[in-house]
């Protein structure tokens, strides 16, 4: 095989990852036979009290998945996802609660801190040229820590109302707009990857760093925005949690966060070494992990066992997802011999 | 070169100096910390974090990491102590079964990394949340109380500062010298890490290293956790729930290269040391525990970058 044609692999297998292919369909049906599957059993499944209470979950799942997607889109990854979300639901809390200050303000505020340990993160690992994986696992401690000694792990319940009544409510009787400023900034996310050239120039940096630098691609930049990015999108899921409890709890996020992040891209058929991203695929698998976590609860199977079911549905995906693109090469060598 | 320059440049001597200074602002801030039983309460602490520093050292040795560090020790903790409540399986048997399943657990991740070719990370990531699945679906989060008295008692006796559990981090720290740096698979290991390619082209085979370290890794993880049990006088579900930042912690701060092929056992061993000794001294000077969280992140960045600095400097003298 040339070169050009393994090059011309990895482009068509890009397009066809950003937005759906074979591993997205499959998912989805994988998805509609859990659904049938939970609600034949147990008919409480599909009650509009569930289906809003899912929904709210899959937003912040999703949102979580995003914010790690966003990193593994550059080869990197990143730990403290759930750290820098802790860190936002907190700075919101103490901002309307302590400080008085009106809700955007805090918002705003808070996404703004997220953005900013993000960016902390990428100029970190650009700067010391040390693997992601080091860094973020040592940031996320200095700021969960951090959070801890500044807020003394105390909950900030005394918030304003209308945080919790925009928690509650509802869109066309069960659609809670949490999930839609979800799909929105999945929209976002679609139109940055497949349309912009920062995001082209992201996935470049990703799939082959030396390539696109070469090419004139500033790769540095580019994982300090991804990095920063991140940030946000952690914040923005600490948000919704916020919302949903309309509390500020220290105990959110954290590692807890960890395994959900991974899940929704990886399951989604975002490539751990870079350079494809799937966001429809990150949706899916979110809202897959949902799902199972729902379903089980419903089924009264009880959470014991679901971090079981959760492990072993990742090692199925991953190995699916391997042995799928064996076979495509496997084809493509044949037809073309 | 300054003498401060060439001391920095050995590994462990920072640490080493780290470790004096805290000992000496300890003993002087506070006339509890020289006290034969705060002493046997660190180096306590210190057994259990020794080992579970190693299980992450070996596998970054090879250049792997394993993220099942703690879920694998939480497993074997419970599987130790419920064969012995509820079957009445005796210590002798139950410590071998204990560590079989952590072997067991090390091959089904150093397997399924080297069959699939997918990164570590992921692999240990799915199996860490199955074996914490299977842990709390089995305890349904209950603990094991009745544990057997001279379990317990080794676990709580000591001559003066010295606890007898002390006796298998020190044994396992020599075992793992040894294999590093005298045997054929461990000295293969290393030059897997190094080198992958390289170690691949003299003959060394990749399924086999790997396998290797994460058997090693598991199995280290299931002492830990056999020693954690006798140190708590309990199975407890949550052991190793805190394990992940502190396996990586000590052998990165104990100056392991984390893109594999360089470890070192002494260094480990003295950051381990300093962790302890943080968290005594913030114990004694009645600081807020989350201070611990913060610091390890700190250091780890501090080593990362000590590290990262020697190798410029040596690189450049």
């Amino acid at each position: 095989m040339t070169e050009e044609a393994i090059g011309d692999v990895s482009v068509q297998r890009r397009r066809a990852t950003i937005g759906g292919g074979p591993a997205q369909l499959g998912l989805f049906v994988i998805l509609i036979g859990f659904w049938i599957f939970f609600s034949s059993l147990a008919p409480g499944f599909l009650s509009s009290f569930n289906l809003f209470n899912l929904g709210r979950e899959v937003a912040r799942d999703i949102v979580i998945g995003f914010a790690q997607m966003v990193v593994l889109a550059t080869g990197g990854m990143n730990l403290a996802v759930g750290s820098i979300g802790v860190c936002a639901v907190m700075t919101a809390g103490t901002l309307m609660q302590t400080f008085a200050l009106p809700v955007p303000l805090a918002l705003a505020g808070a996404l703004l801190l997220g953005a900013l340990l993000g960016w902390l993160n990428g100029f970190a690992i650009v700067r010391s040229g040390v693997n992601s994986f080091v860094i973020t696992l040592a940031s996320a401690n200095l700021f969960s820590g951090a959070m801890l000694i500044l807020t003394r792990a105390v909950p900030l319940n005394a918030l304003p109302p209308e945080v919790g009544a925009f928690g509650r409510l509802k869109l066309a009787g069960s659609v809670s707009p949490l999930l839609v400023i979800a799909l929105v900034i999945g929209a976002a996310l679609f139109v940055l990857y497949r349309y912009s050239t920062l995001g082209r120039r992201i996935l470049a940096a990703g799939a082959n760093p030396r390539a696109a630098a070469m090419s004139g691609v500033p790769v540095n930049r580019v994982i300090v925005i991804s990095h920063t990015l991140s940030g946000l999108l952690a914040a923005v899921a600490g948000m919704m949690v916020v919302a949903r409890l309309g509390a500020a709890m220290p105990a959110v996020g954290g590692e807890e966060w960890l395994l959900p992040s991974f899940l929704g891209p990886v399951l989604g058929g975002t490539l751990l070494s870079g350079g494809a991203v799937s966001v429809i695929g990150t949706v899916l698998g979110a809202a897959l992990v949902t799902t199972l976590r729902s379903g089980l609860l419903v089924l009264q199977i009880g959470s014991y066992w679901l971090q079981l079911f959760l492990g072993l549905i990742l090692l199925l995906a991953v190995l699916i997802d391997r042995y799928r693109g064996l076979y495509a090469e496997r084809m493509r060598v044949v037809r073309s011999s | 070169m300054t003498v401060l320059r060439r001391l920095l440049l050995v590994e462990w001597s920072g640490l080493a100096l780290a470790i004096a200074v805290g000992v000496v602002v300890l003993a002087l801030i506070s006339p509890n910390f020289l006290t034969e039983f705060n002493l046997y309460v660190m180096l306590r602490s210190f057994c259990v974090g020794l080992l579970v520093g190693f299980a992450q050292m070996v596998t970054l040795g090879v250049g792997q990491m394993n993220i099942a560090v703690g879920a694998i020790g939480g497993l074997v903790a419970i599987a130790f102590g419920g064969i012995m409540e509820k079957l009445g399986v005796p210590i002798i048997l139950a410590v071998p079964v204990a560590l079989l399943i952590g072997a067991g657990g090390g091959l089904i991740n150093g397997l399924l990394t080297v069959r699939t070719g997918i990164n570590g990370f992921i692999i240990t990531l799915a199996t860490a949340s199955a074996f914490t699945g299977i842990n709390f679906g089995i305890t349904q989060s209950i603990p094991f109380y009745k544990m057997p008295a001279p379990l317990v008692a080794f676990g709580e006796r000591h001559i003066g500062i010295f606890p007898y559990l002390l006796v298998a981090p020190l044994i396992v720290a020599a075992v793992l010298s040894l294999f590093f740096a005298r045997t054929v698979p461990g000295r293969q290991l290393l030059a897997f890490g190094g080198n992958a390619q390289a170690a691949e082209l003299s003959g060394i085979a990749r399924g086999k290293v790997v396998v290797l370290a994460h058997v090693l890794s598991g199995t280290l993880a299931a002492i830990a956790a056999v020693l954690a049990v006798a140190q708590l006088g309990s199975a407890q579900p949550t052991i190793g729930a805190d394990w992940l930042l502190l396996s990586f912690a000590a052998p990165i701060i104990g100056g392991a290269a984390l893109t594999g092929g360089y470890i070192s056992v002494l260094g480990t061993m003295f950051a381990v040391v300093l962790i302890a000794l943080i968290e005594n001294g913030l114990v004694l000077a009645k600081v807020d525990p989350y201070w611990v969280q913060f610091l390890l992140g700190a250091l780890i960045l501090a080593a990362v970058g000590l590290n990262r600095w020697r190798a410029v400097t040596a690189g450049a003298g």
